[in-house]
């Protein structure tokens, strides 16, 4: 414990994330039950305390200026605090350190990024953290459900023994949007054609379909299919599963890429800190927790089923629709590089799961061909993984209407010298800066943007904002006057957008 | 769906009827009755004289034809094509031919002891008038009217039993060996000539171990389907029809189908095959278009129906009272079914045409996507079948059935479309010569029959909408004019091609895009008002059909799927069918989406995009500054170097400056 502890303890000064409720523990002595969740959660009491303390004060302090919208950072020395407020009076906080020299390494908004996709996710699982405090005053199921999630989704940004947020070698990447595959008419009919009878499976049935990490059609609204792709590329899709597979080929390989966060340890821990305050019956709740986010747990079953095997729980995951809060099952289909995520309402089925194995089975009857069909037409049209790679340049395109972005492959992505992934980053800083301040002053308006900087490496960066749309671009070993980058930006727009960025002066 | 008003008898299923009243050829003193189906010609021969009706003209009260044949038995009378000549077989060994003008005749005789003559026909087939069969073989003679005489130009020696012939297909078939089973066969078309196709046996299944059955001529039907020929054999020990296909250098066995009666007659309606078991006393239906040999529908009765109430009272009265009398005669044995739908009642000198009730047909069948696909191939009074495919497809929706089964419905009725777009029955330019082009490459031996009856599904049209006040009620739609058929094939194209064409507008079965917007989906949307997505599926499905035979849609079906959407809240699926463009790109589509955004600010730019990306300046420009992007606009407008829009100009200034 002596060796993880302390191992944890260097980490604590690099990263923290904290969420808690500012309605607990509202008298002297009761400053711990405000804390819902914190990261690492060996980090002493004292520290934890200290951290939800100041973030409190300034949240009290600011609100009396804006009490809408409290604070989003407090930039201090060494650290940077990211705020969210994920449910009214329910904060997330994020402290990550800062780097040595001048050039910010994080972008405020794509770490609060991160936490509101966990947070949405965790919405899409449990309801809300109001949901989990109001069916169990106390608290202990709300922290043991966060507990396990976040530490699950943490999981995925760690690297080596450090947990890595997203900084500016992302900042081509844009968290909580939807990547689409871009498929012919013809191709759109056919897959239109084969949601429709994925719905005739089942009465109100919805359903994504993803062709290996795209998406290619969807039947939900566009915040559930945010958050229900980002689900599926990092636990469902081929690419996803396989990645998953490769790390626990076996049970010592996988103790030994994940030490830090290591799911047992970590349960025993919050087990022992649970203890003190709860019952025994509320415990055997905390154990059947189905851990969602878990790695590894789902695997494909000989039907094309992807079978969920989570520690405790329904054997089949339940999801809720965030704007209708309907309760619904998570079925998935996998056939090659296509992946069908049907969702059934559980109200549907009288008989509960039960009922599950007739609609399965009806699908597999009257839709599979179907897939497989789709999926070969999909494959054929498909470029690849570098399919939408456009030589020259470095680009991220955001549509912010549809929440859907497209970017350089990231394999693309990494022959940027830093420098100019750090001008990036500090430029889309400042972009999020000016949009949110346009915003804040012309709220029937949208800012039109466009900035165009030579670097002192020679690299072009390039924002443009216009209605709904954004464009980031990065463009190295390029000619220097700036009729040139124009020009580049252009050809680009007319080519792969329809002329949305195509504005001349 | 209800088009008739006056039938009589009609409460009884069935669906296929012989239509009152009939064509009357029982005149006092006439001998019998036979038929030149070259010329279509009911014949009735008297002492010296045979009078003539030509089937399917308005005969009712027309007084037949009459030609002097001078006295003698006369066993068959074949006018000749162009109708200047009569061939009378006298006897099993003398023919006399007669010049109509000159009234000339002469004879021509074959040897007493050694040969028989079983029979003559007339032919269009380039190098010779008249094939003579005999039981030694085949002549083929040229006809010279100035001389009136006779040259032989070729003749077949071969042993001869019988032979059956149908100037519908232009074959000719002749039985030999003890059972009559193997096979010679010769096509006389005015296109290919004289084809010889290669021997064949038919296959008779054996009763006993030593009695052979002996095939008769009967027994062997030669139908003509959708341009293709076919030959019926019914085997009646075996209570079973073989059905072959003939191919230019190939006969094709294609299955059998079964039989119900010791007696079996074929006609075919409309290219349905009507198998009529003549113990039984029913008919069974077979489409043979996708070379399905399984019946159309159950085996039922065939009906006599009065006429059509749309005609004078007085004749509905009185075929009212020949139904009556007529009710309980149906297969009689003196009926004697003549090709390709008549059916000849020699005892009462009358002739019925069999009709089918298609209406009945699909009311019989729940397989909703096969019906509509036998619907469009039917050609008789397409305006009906299309109004049937309609309503049939309607019913469909309404009914909410299963998508799958709608997909397949579209299927059919939008692959008819664009084949009738391809061959060109539909008009275009290039009509005639896409029809004869399909019909050469897609059946085996073409028949004459492919053209005269691809031709006579536009003449049909013809009838039905221009002459359909005067039209006899026996007269029935799948009528060739006399003058039409006689003429050589490439005259007539030209001389029928433009009223056809004229014609033809919007009487064709099949339902272009553009109908199915106006007499489906619209109209089932205002009856189903509740459920837009389902109807919204519908659409997708059709669209889907559409984009695979490559049809051009009209802007207004997006239109109306914009509409249902937006109604049903599902913005995102706009922008998804918008961004993939299942909803394609249109200025209406675009504009309608700009209004659409008045309340959803995303769908309106949608819309904008759209007219961007379709380079409607103009439009681009007046929906930025009613939105306030003055400078955009600005700067749109010069850098497309646009003027048009800029008579808002000045005020665009003023707003900027203010």
């Amino acid at each position: 414990m002596g060796v993880s502890s302390m191992a944890a303890g260097s980490d604590a000064m690099q990263l923290q994330l904290c969420v808690f409720d500012l309605r607990r523990g509202q008298q002297e002595g009761q400053e711990l039950d405000k804390i819902l969740f914190f990261y690492p959660s060996d980090c002493p009491f004292l520290t934890q305390l200290s951290l939800i303390g100041l973030c409190e004060g300034i949240i009290t302090f600011t609100r009396i200026f804006s009490p809408e919208a409290a604070c989003e950072v407090i930039e201090a020395e060494k650290h940077s605090h990211v705020f969210y407020e994920a449910e009214p009076d329910i904060w997330m906080v994020l402290v990550v350190e800062k780097s040595k020299d001048d050039e910010p390494v994080w972008r405020c908004e794509a770490l609060q990024g991160v936490l509101k996709e966990v947070h949405s996710l965790f919405k899409m699982f449990y309801m809300s953290i109001y949901a989990l405090l109001d069916k169990q005053p106390s608290g202990e199921l709300a922290r043991s459900h966060l507990h396990s999630f976040i530490t699950d989704y943490l999981s995925d940004f760690q690297l080596g023994k450090k947990v890595q947020m997203p900084s500016f070698r992302d900042s081509l990447k844009e968290r909580g949007t939807v990547q689409m595959l871009t498929v012919s008419r013809e191709v759109a009919l056919e897959v239109q054609s084969l949601i429709t009878a994925i719905s005739s499976c089942c009465n109100g049935c919805d359903s994504i379909i993803l062709f290996q990490d795209l998406l290619v059609s969807t039947t939900l609204p566009p915040d559930d299919t945010t958050n229900l792709f980002s689900y599926a590329t990092l636990r469902l899709t081929p690419h996803a599963l396989s990645s998953s597979t490769s790390s626990s080929w076996s049970y010592l390989r996988k103790g030994n890429s994940t030490p830090n966060l290591s799911n047992l340890t970590l349960l025993n821990e919050h087990q022992s800190r649970s203890l003190d305050a709860s019952s025994l019956g509320q415990n055997r709740q905390i154990s059947s927790i189905p851990r969602l986010l878990q790695r590894d747990k789902w695997s494909k079953g000989k039907d094309g089923f992807l079978v969920p095997n989570f520690s405790g729980g329904e054997s089949t995951p339940v999801v809720w629709n965030q704007q209708t809060e309907e309760c619904k099952y998570l079925c998935v289909y996998q056939q090659k590089g296509i992946t069908v995520v049907m969702l059934v309402p559980v109200s549907s089925l009288a008989n509960g799961e039960q009922e599950l194995v007739q609609v399965k089975k009806e699908f597999l009857e009257n839709v599979a061909q179907r897939v497989t069909i789709v999926e070969q037409k999909l494959s054929r049209g498909w470029g690849g993984e570098n399919a939408y790679h456009v030589s020259g340049y470095r680009y991220l395109l955001i549509d912010r209407d549809r929440s859907v972005s497209r970017a350089t492959p990231t394999g693309k992505v990494t022959t940027l010298t830093k420098e100019s992934l750090l001008y990036l980053n500090k430029l889309r800083e400042e972009v999020d800066i000016e949009k949110w301040r346009w915003h804040r002053d012309n709220p029937d308006q949208e800012k039109e943007l466009e900035v165009c900087i030579r670097a002192k490496n020679n690299a072009w960066v390039i924002a443009k904002v216009t209605r709904g749309k954004e464009l980031y671009m990065v463009l190295e070993k390029a000619n220097e006057t700036l009729l040139y980058a124009t020009d580049a930006v252009e050809k680009f727009s007319n080519r792969y957008c329809e002329g949305a960025f195509s504005m001349e002066y | 769906m209800q088009t008739r008003a006056g039938s009589s008898g009609s409460d009884a299923l069935s669906h296929a009827y012989i239509q009152s009243p009939p064509i009357r050829c029982n005149i006092p003193e006439t001998k019998g009755l036979l038929y030149d189906d070259g010329n279509k010609l009911l014949l009735s021969p008297t002492a010296d004289r045979v009078l003539s009706w030509k089937v399917g003209a308005p005969t009712e009260h027309n007084p037949p034809n009459s030609d002097l044949i001078g006295e003698g038995p006369a066993l068959s009378i074949r006018y000749s094509l162009d109708q200047k000549a009569i061939a009378i077989q006298r006897s099993n060994h003398e023919v006399e031919f007669r010049n109509r003008e000159t009234g000339l005749t002469f004879s021509r005789k074959c040897k007493q002891d050694s040969e028989r003559i079983l029979g003559l026909f007339w032919t269009d087939c380039p190098t010779c008038d008249i094939i003579l069969i005999k039981t030694s073989g085949i002549e083929m003679l040229l006809y010279d009217p100035e001389q009136n005489s006779l040259h032989i130009m070729e003749t077949k020696k071969l042993n001869v039993v019988w032979y059956v012939y149908t100037h519908e297909s232009r074959m000719l078939l002749l039985a030999s060996g003890m059972q009559c089973t193997v096979f010679s066969g010769y096509q006389f078309s005015a296109a290919a000539g004289i084809v010889r196709l290669p021997k064949f046996e038919m296959s008779m299944t054996k009763s006993e171990a030593n009695s052979k059955p002996v095939l008769s001529s009967d027994d062997v039907h030669i139908v003509t389907i959708y341009g293709r020929i076919y030959c019926l054999q019914f085997d009646r020990v075996g209570m079973h029809i073989n059905v072959y296909r003939f191919y230019r250098d190939a006969v094709v066995e294609q299955g059998s189908i079964p039989a119900y009666s010791s007696r079996v007659a074929v006609s075919s309606v409309d290219n349905v095959i009507l198998a009529h078991q003549l113990d039984a006393k029913v008919v069974m239906l077979y489409d043979l278009f996708l070379d399905s040999l399984s019946p159309i529908s159950a085996p039922l009765p065939l009906l006599l129906k009065g006429s059509y109430g749309t005609n004078s009272r007085s004749t509905s009265e009185e075929s009212e009272s020949i139904s009556n009398a007529y009710e309980g005669m149906i297969y009689v044995d003196s009926w004697n079914f003549l090709v390709p739908d008549l059916i000849c009642d020699v005892d009462n000198g009358l002739v019925w045409r069999i009709c089918l009730d298609v209406e009945a047909i699909s009311a019989s069948s729940s397989d909703v996507p096969s019906i509509l696909q036998f619907l469009q191939h039917r050609r008789s009074d397409p305006a009906m079948i299309k109004a049937l495919c309609l309503a049939i497809t309607r019913t469909l929706i309404l009914e909410k059935r299963p998508i799958s089964v709608i997909a397949q419905a579209m299927d059919v009725l939008v692959a008819s479309y664009s084949n009738s777009l391809r061959s060109g029955s539909i008009p275009s330019a290039t009509q005639n010569t896409g029809n004869r082009n399909n019909h050469a490459t897609d059946s085996g031996v073409t028949s004459e029959q492919a053209i005269v009856s691809a031709d006579r599904a536009k003449s049909v049209i013809g009838d039905s909408s221009s002459i359909v006040s005067i039209r006899s009620p026996s007269t029935s739609d799948d009528t060739v004019n006399p003058e039409e058929s006689e003429e050589p094939v490439g005259d007539r194209s030209l001389k029928s091609a433009v009223p056809q064409q004229m014609a033809s507008h919007g009487a064709s079965v099949a339902i272009s895009p553009d109908e199915m917007h106006r007499f489906v989906f619209t109209l089932v949307e205002d009856e189903m008002s509740g459920d837009p997505s389902y109807l919204v599926s519908v659409i997708v499905e059709f669209l889907r059909s559409a984009s695979r035979e490559k049809l051009k849609l009209n802007p207004d079906i997006y239109l109306m799927m914009n509409q249902l959407l937006a109604r049903s809240n599902q913005h995102a699926n706009i922008a998804l069918f918008v961004s993939n463009k299942i909803i394609e790109p249109s200025k209406e589509v675009a504009m309608q989406l700009v209004d659409l955004g008045e309340q959803n600010l995303k769908i309106r730019k949608l819309g904008l995009d759209m007219l961007r990306l379709l380079t409607l300046h103009h439009d681009y420009v007046s929906v930025l500054l009613q939105d306030g992007y003055y400078l955009e606009a600005l700067r749109y407008a010069r850098k497309n170097k646009q003027t048009t829009g800029c008579g808002k100009m000045p005020e665009v200034s003023a707003c900027i400056v203010v």
